[in-house]
């Protein structure tokens, strides 16, 4: 079984209480692939209740990469979270895990 | 061509990776990127105890150990880690060149981001700093305990310095991708309307303002390209520039690291949100006409960025004190671990009554801090790491909590342990943010020079 990791790569980060969350394609082909299937409701399905408010996804067909804004995803911000990720540094990773195949 | 090199992302950086930059020839000019809300707040603190202070400690190293020898061979350094005092700082480096014997040399500070003590007059002149996120308007100034109130400057007041020959120019907050596009506008020419050209700017400055993540920092996609012991030393990223606003990303020759159009795309998209608006005080860039090419070893060539006019208005960034947070770990192991972890929520329950402690957060390391419950949980681990999270209005009471808990040493669950540093940690500052608008007629920077 393939995870999302296997065809893609990405990073996380922070502005104010709103995280980003790119899934870059490995390859064309895998950049059909996710562009097709990742859509925002299954990334916001997936992050559950960590992810409080809209999850908005913008496509870049020129780099073959996603950008998903999650929005409340931070816990009030770096300044006021309690989280010890509070940049939201480890949410691309986890997404990442996603089980692609089922 | 101009080759500009960043030596700092974030206040703490290591600024000496710009020595390697500026004693191997390779670069024209170096930027230093040092600030974020949190850091003003705490730049505030350093100003409130001594007026002269307010600027970045970085400051300092770069005065005494990278100046000198960047001055000898006409690099410019650009720098926002001026905080909330770019004059104390102007001042001090104009010191610190003195003493070690430079003449000729021209600071510049560049001011008028901070708004804090003219919030009223502003109000009164009509500007409601609607709350960018809730739409709210800014009750009274006065009454709402800011500490920080700064505008996002562009790029203007910097190549105002530059034309004027300054060797090292001094700003507070100044937008981060805006710091790199001013040399490229002093160099070249570039009109304040020629919206590609200045997009392709802000995107070169947007790959190189987190130093070490274009280079195989923070990378997936390098992870397994480097050697462990290159990530404590990772070669700064520098881009040369063209007159067309083409330019190549590449790093530091000769120094750890990898560029490439993975450790790029990652980079482009950090921290942005709608990659066809890109909104800075300069240009709004749009990321989704470029294009990415391998150029050889170590560099990446970037073309086809396009821009649209300039955001009507400039974003401006308030801080206020919301209070103090602490925290403390402990260990539980076998047997029992769920049975331990509700006898210790209960023994800090008990210790904390009457004291007013506003938030308490449980978070369980290695099972599910990170994700919650996105997380698959084993039903019994062997071994539970706790954080327990906390706030209060004031560090006094955060001080008491400690103890009492701590008090609890040989009545707590057994086997428990605690982690030393935790107890013997300082609070920390939570910082309340208000991001709002204002219109560009009340904003003026203000550039002045110091010569040695």
């Amino acid at each position: 079984m393939r995870r999302l990791f296997d065809l893609a790569y990405g990073r996380s980060g922070d502005k104010g209480n709103i995280a980003n969350v790119s899934v870059i394609a490995r390859t064309p082909e895998d950049y059909a692939e996710i562009k097709a299937k990742l859509t925002a409701e299954r990334v916001k399905a997936f992050y559950g209740d960590l992810v409080p408010g809209n999850v908005i996804r913008y496509e870049l067909d020129n780099i073959e990469a996603l950008n998903f804004v999650l929005h409340g995803a931070l816990d009030g911000g770096a300044t006021r979270s309690l989280r010890i990720d509070p940049l939201g540094k480890s949410l691309a990773g986890i997404l990442l895990s996603m089980e692609w195949d089922t | 061509m101009l080759r500009i090199g960043s030596a700092q992302g974030f206040y703490g950086d290591d600024v000496t990776r710009a020595l390697p930059m500026i004693e191997g020839g390779h670069v024209d000019v170096v930027c230093f990127e040092a600030l974020s809300e949190l850091t003003l707040a705490i730049l505030r603190k350093d100003m409130l105890a001594n007026p002269a202070r307010g600027y970045t400690f970085d400051v300092s190293i770069i005065a005494r150990e990278i100046l000198p020898k960047a001055f000898a061979r006409k690099i410019p350094l650009i720098t926002n880690g001026g905080g909330l005092n770019p004059t104390a700082a102007a001042q001090m480096i104009r010191d610190t060149a003195a003493k070690a014997g430079l003449t000729g040399l021209k600071v510049a500070a560049v001011t008028g981001d901070d708004i804090l003590a003219r919030l009223p007059e502003l109000q009164a002149a009509g500007e409601r700093f609607l709350n960018m996120d809730t739409g709210e308007a800014l009750a009274d100034a006065a009454n709402q305990a800011f500490v920080t109130a700064n505008v996002y400057l562009g790029a203007a007041p910097i190549v105002e310095a530059l034309q004027n020959g300054a060797d090292i120019v001094i700003t507070g907050r100044v937008a981060d991708p805006c710091l790199y596009l001013a040399p490229m506008i002093a160099k070249y020419g570039w009109a304040w309307d020629d919206w590609d050209r200045l997009a392709a700017g802000i995107v070169a400055g947007h790959l190189l303002e987190c130093t070490g993540q274009v280079v195989g920092g923070n990378s997936i996609a390098a992870m397994n390209l480097l050697d462990p012991a290159d990530l404590a030393h990772l070669g700064y990223p520098i881009a040369h520039v063209h007159e067309d606003g083409t330019f190549v990303l590449t790093k530091t020759p000769g120094t750890a690291g990898c560029v490439s159009v993975e450790t790029v795309k990652e980079q482009l998209l950090y921290e942005i949100h709608d990659p066809a608006h890109y909104l800075t005080p300069d240009v709004t860039a749009n990321f989704t006409t470029l294009r990415l090419t391998p150029d050889g070893e170590n560099r990446v060539r970037v073309a086809g960025v396009t821009g649209e006019p300039r955001p009507e208005k400039l974003k401006v960034s308030m801080g206020r004190m919301e209070g103090y947070m602490r925290e403390l770990i402990f260990t539980l192991g076998y047997p029992a671990v769920w049975r331990k972890y509700e006898l210790l929520q209960g023994m800090i329950a008990e210790s904390w009554k009457g004291l007013p402690i506003e938030r308490v957060v449980y978070h369980r390391l290695g099972i599910d801090s990170l994700f919650e419950k996105v997380s698959v949980a084993p039903d019994y681990p062997d071994e539970l790491v706790v954080r327990v999270m906390f706030t209060a209005a004031d560090p006094d009471t955060l001080k008491t909590a400690v103890r009492r808990v701590m008090a609890n040493g040989l009545s707590c669950p057994p086997g428990m342990s605690v982690s030393g540093s935790t107890v013997g940690g300082d609070p920390r500052v939570i910082l309340g943010l208000w991001s709002s608008l204002i219109g560009r007629d009340h904003v003026q920077p203000l550039v002045t020079y110091l010569e040695v």
